[in-house]
């Protein structure tokens, strides 16, 4: 099967696996897990990666506007 | 009577009502389906009582004891002699039906599937997502039950057949059980082997006793379920068929009672609010007369409101379906009615059903019931109550007047008259308030009204307006008409963008168009072939204000699309500055003067040069007057001409699109972003007026003459195209001959279209560089096309030239008769005539064939644009009601009202489209910008020392303020016009 990590339009998601960081993120933006945006467990793009349901996904994309921007999405079932 | 004070609403809860309270709030019971009696009274316990609110003047509420127009009207009730179904709920009651037990009523999932279920619903709601489609998959959990898990009573799947009919599919005895016995018992004639199976045999297999067979085959006795089970078993037949029980309302208010309230809640049904039975009625509340008004036609008739026929109809149906129970009329009669009484109760409700013939007048026209008066453009919601009409607003055709300011709209007299803004007098405008007031309604700057301070609105009038002026004091509200300076609202529809609506600032004129400078009709989209647009008088200070800081034309020159200008030269402007810097023209003294007259440059520079002893100056430094004097800028226009400004003057180049254009000229966006609003205005608004003058110095008209070439000109077009013919009349040979070689992924027919495509493209190219090289570059249509003010060198060289190809649907014209386009050819000519290739050229006229050919490709055009339009504006409509809710937030984010992020960061960079640079290399030069703004900040270079240096002296009022930190002085508002 096709690996769509290694394909150059997919961004890199990495797990924040640190309880420390998902609280900074959520202090930054002073939001609740919930009002993230939302990435599926069963994303291919999360296929290389042990994210569970509630973790936090970082997401690192090179942007049109920016060089890159930084997003970040709860994952959900 | 309560006095009806101004509350706010909290919120708006949306639930069903209890039959009950139908019965409380209704005025009257409605009997009778006739409404006036003969002498034209309204009839008691009928559907005109008066009880139920007042429509003719003079005459008293019956109920609440007001005239009509203070009376909101009073609903009424009919008590239905049988329940029906509500049609707004047919899906509801179906969920229910398929998802609860249909005897004890509970929902059919168990304990361990309910707790699952609340988990997921929980966890969907907490995200903030949509949870119905939680509990669609719940309902279809439960509908899979083949036996209540509480009561294992077993269930029945539930058909509904729209609008509102319900079964329960049963597996019963099929009717010809006998016959399928027998047939089964008797031996397979393709089968030797088998000798069928006798009655004792059959009795020995099921364990049933033989009697009993035989009476189950002679069809006098109907095996019970165990024994069908076993027949079918032994016999490896279906006994069964599907039986439709048919659910009639009152079945399903029964059922739908016994559902507990725990059951209700996990459906999604608030049970405090309401209860699932009163999805069926059996209580129809009569609206009030005040919402279904009759009207009295020219000869005296009554005409009666279509939801009054519709009452009419359920009333008639209701008394008969009375009647027959009472005399005991068969069952089928009964049910006939009680499916009439459904028909017209669902018609009263929504007359537009699919599955439902839609209940008519008696002219045909389909009634207009219930939903009808809600829903769509025209509805209450779209119609109604997010579009109304409005006051201090006028409409009317607009036309173009150059002379004024882009932030002006020259506004007719007529229409100041009537738009009014409200004075308050005080000591300082009293004079003029009251010269307002003597002016009266007709003569210009009057005023309509007057407000004291009582509260008692006075209308001023040509007879009255000399005595009210002496009587207009302080504390008085005086309604002056619209004057110059006023600030108004502008739009032209459609409003795609929010430069479809601006601030204007009025100037009043005679004749009865709305004016507009020119250069504003790029973001309204307008032009003055019979447009109209829309203008709306402010009423109010908060308005006017943020009118004039937002809205005005000036702060809607750059475009948050894609951050360049969309205000700028147009057309003629653009062949003005064209002609004025393309060849750099000299003029005198007068003619300098002349061109700059519309400007508010009064002194003309140092001259460039002398000419026969007179000084002369050129184009280039004559429009380098209206820039900037510190403006350097440095840029390549499309064409390939360098354009360089050094310290606000032209040295080099010329002034096309590119410069000076609306949708992102250079210099109007720079001087926009680098300068301010107010001076990009002056700029344009002077660019505009120069260019007039140039064009009007140098004479700019078009004609038939321009586009013509000469006949060895004409010569080479023709020797071009016969040559295409001649390639393509070898392609075709080469085709028929089967040795045209196919191009990767294309049939060999595909290929020859391809190349005779190809081949006419270049023939037309060729015609039009033909005809390009024998045009001046003083030819007007090659001036407008250079310069980008209209038109492009494809439009002459179709003029000029050839027209070419016309395609219908991207390919050559294939369609038409059998095998050809006009029965003018033979079949299968592949040639060029005959598939709408046009080698005249407009001037020159097109054949008659080529007529309709071009006709063809121009209908596609048109019927393109139509179904765009359409379609894109339901795009914009969908697309604007799912993003108007995300809003940008002090932190940078967007959002939507959940509070859900949708950016982190505004576009990924958090910055506005148009405060940045718009090109990569072009950055915004942000230090001359700050260098500027420090200098027109500080009275003196001591000041600016003390500030910059943060050298704060003592002061005695407080330890932060002090000279140099009181950011007031010198940011006094200036008025711009
Ligand atoms: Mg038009
Ligand atoms: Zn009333
Ligand atoms: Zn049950």
């Amino acid at each position: 099967m096709v690996d769509v990590s290694q394909h150059n339009l997919v961004p890199e998601h990495t797990v924040l696996d640190e309880p420390e960081r998902v609280e900074e993120v959520l202090e930054e933006y002073n939001v609740e897990k919930t009002n993230l945006p939302k990435i599926k467990r069963k994303d291919p793009a999360l296929r290389d990666t042990d994210a569970e349901v509630g973790d936090v996904i970082e997401i690192v994309r090179d942007s049109r506007t920016t060089d890159q921007a930084v997003v970040y999405r709860l994952v959900v079932e | 009577m309560s006095m009806q004070t101004p509350k706010e609403i909290g919120g708006i809860q949306f639930g069903l009502m209890d039959p009950e309270t139908y019965r409380d709030m209704s005025a009257t019971k409605v009997i009778t389906a006739d409404t006036y009696d003969d002498d034209g009274y309204p009839i008691d316990m009928g559907l005109m009582d008066p009880r139920l609110g007042v429509i003719d003047p003079g005459l008293e509420c019956r109920t609440c004891g007001q005239h009509s127009g203070s009376c909101n009207g009073h609903f009424g009730h009919i008590e239905l002699a049988a329940p029906v179904i509500h049609v707004g709920f047919t899906k509801l009651i179906r969920r229910l039906l398929r998802s609860t037990c249909r005897d004890c009523g509970r929902l059919a999932l168990t304990e361990e599937e309910q707790e699952e279920y609340h988990e997921k619903l929980r966890r969907t709601k907490e995200l903030g997502e949509d949870w119905s489609d939680v509990m669609k998959a719940a309902v279809r959990q439960a509908r899979k039950a083949k036996r209540c898990p509480y009561c294992s009573s077993p269930q029945h799947d539930i058909k509904h057949e729209k609008p509102t009919t319900y079964y329960e599919v049963q597996d019963v005895l099929s009717g010809d059980y006998s016959e399928l016995i027998a047939q089964a018992m008797q031996p397979d004639p393709d089968d030797e082997d088998d000798e069928g199976m006798s009655p004792q045999a059959l009795a020995e297999k099921t364990g049933i006793d033989l009697q009993r067979i035989n009476e189950i085959m002679s069809g006098s006795f109907r095996p019970r379920k165990e024994d069908r089970k076993a027949l079918e078993k032994a016999l490896k037949i279906d006994l069964t068929e599907e039986d439709m029980n048919k659910l009639m309302p009152s079945d399903i208010r029964d059922w739908f009672e016994d559902i507990p309230d725990e059951d209700l809640s996990s459906l999604g049904i608030d049970p405090s609010r309401s209860r699932p039975e009163w999805m069926i009625l059996t209580v129809l509340p009569v609206p009030p007369v005040t919402a279904r008004p009759s009207i009295t036609l020219d000869n005296g008739q009554r005409s009666e409101d279509d939801l009054t026929h519709k009452l009419v109809d359920i009333i008639r149906i209701n008394q008969r379906f009375m009647e027959n129970r009472e005399a005991g009329a068969p069952q089928l009669i009964i049910e006939d009615l009680w499916e009439l009484l459904q028909y017209h109760v669902t018609t009263f409700i929504d007359n537009e059903i699919s599955g439902t013939p839609p209940a008519r007048h008696r002219s045909g026209r389909p009634l207009k019931t219930l939903s009808q008066r809600l829903k769509g453009k025209e509805g209450r919601f779209r119609g109604s109550l997010s579009g109304k009409r409005v006051n201090f607003s006028a409409r009317t055709v607009i036309s173009p007047d150059p002379t004024l300011s882009l932030n002006e709209v020259g506004v007719p007299e007529r229409v100041a008259r009537e738009m009014t803004q409200t004075m308050n007098v005080t000591e300082r405008n009293i004079e003029e308030a009251q010269q307002y007031v003597r002016n009266g309604p007709e003569g210009h700057p009057g005023a309509n009204y007057v407000k004291r301070p009582d509260g008692r609105r006075l209308k001023v009038t040509e007879k009255n307006c000399e005595e009210l002026a002496e009587k207009v004091e302080l504390g008085w509200e005086v309604n002056r008409h619209l004057v110059d300076g006023d600030i108004v609202i502008f739009n032209r529809q459609p409003s795609l963008h929010r430069m479809s609506i601006m601030a204007h600032e009025v100037v009043v004129m005679p004749y009865k168009t709305f004016r507009l400078n020119t250069v504003v009709c790029p973001p309204y989209n307008a032009d003055f072939d019979g447009d109209e647009m829309n203008m709306h008088a402010l009423q109010n200070e908060e308005a006017r204000a943020e009118a004039r800081v937002l809205m005005r034309v000036q702060e809607q020159i750059l475009s948050p699309r894609f951050g360049e200008n969309i205000i700028g030269a147009i057309q003629d402007h653009i062949s003005g500055t064209y002609l004025l810097t393309h060849e750099n023209p000299h003029f005198t003294e007068t003619q300098a003067l002349d061109l700059l007259r519309a400007t508010s440059v009064d002194t003309l520079p140092e001259p460039d040069g002398e000419e026969d002893g007179e000084p002369y100056w050129t184009g280039h430094s004559i429009f380098s007057e209206l820039l900037p004097d510190d403006l350097s800028l440095d840029f390549t226009s499309s064409t390939g001409d360098d354009v360089k400004i050094v310290d606000g003057q032209l040295v080099e180049g010329t002034i096309d699109e590119d410069a000076v254009g609306a949708f992102g000229g250079e210099i109007v966006d720079t001087i926009t972003k680098v300068y301010s609003e107010t001076r990009a205005r002056v700029f344009i608004n002077e660019i505009a007026s120069l260019a007039m003058r140039a064009i009007m110095h140098f004479g700019f008209s078009i004609g038939i003459d321009d586009e013509s070439i000469p006949p060895e000109a004409n010569e080479q077009v023709d020797e071009a195209i016969e040559n295409a013919y001649e390639r393509i009349q070898e392609l075709i040979s080469t085709y028929e001959a089967d040795e045209l070689e196919s191009l990767p992924g294309r049939t060999v027919d595909e290929t020859l279209e391809m190349k005779i495509m190809q081949t006419l493209g270049k023939a037309r190219d060729s015609a039009g560089e033909i005809a390009d090289d024998h045009f001046g570059d003083d030819n007007p249509a090659v001036i407008m096309a250079r310069s980008g003010a209209r038109g492009s060198m494809l439009n002459l060289t179709q003029m000029a030239g050839c027209v070419g190809q016309q395609a219908v649907r991207g390919e050559r014209i294939n369609r038409g008769y059998e095998e050809r386009t006009l029965s003018h050819y033979k079949k299968n000519d592949l040639s060029a005539e005959a598939h709408g290739f046009v080698e005249n050229s407009y001037r020159g006229g097109l054949t008659p064939r080529e007529f309709f050919f071009h006709a063809m490709g121009g209908r596609e055009g048109l019927v393109d644009t139509a179904v765009r339009t359409s379609k894109s504006g339901y795009l914009q409509r969908r697309l604007i009601n799912a993003l108007s809710e995300l809003e940008a937030q002090y932190d940078g984010s967007v959002r939507d009202t959940s509070g859900t992020i949708v950016q982190f960061e505004f576009g990924e960079d958090g910055t506005s489209p148009v405060k940045v640079s718009s090109s990569e290399d072009g950055d915004v030069d942000v230090e001359s910008i700050a260098d500027r703004i420090i200098e027109s900040e500080f009275d003196s270079e001591e000041q600016k020392e003390r500030f910059l240096g943060r050298v704060e002296p003592p002061t005695n009022l407080s330890e932060h303020a002090g000279p140099g930190l009181n950011k007031a002085i010198g940011t006094e508002v200036e008025s711009d016009d």
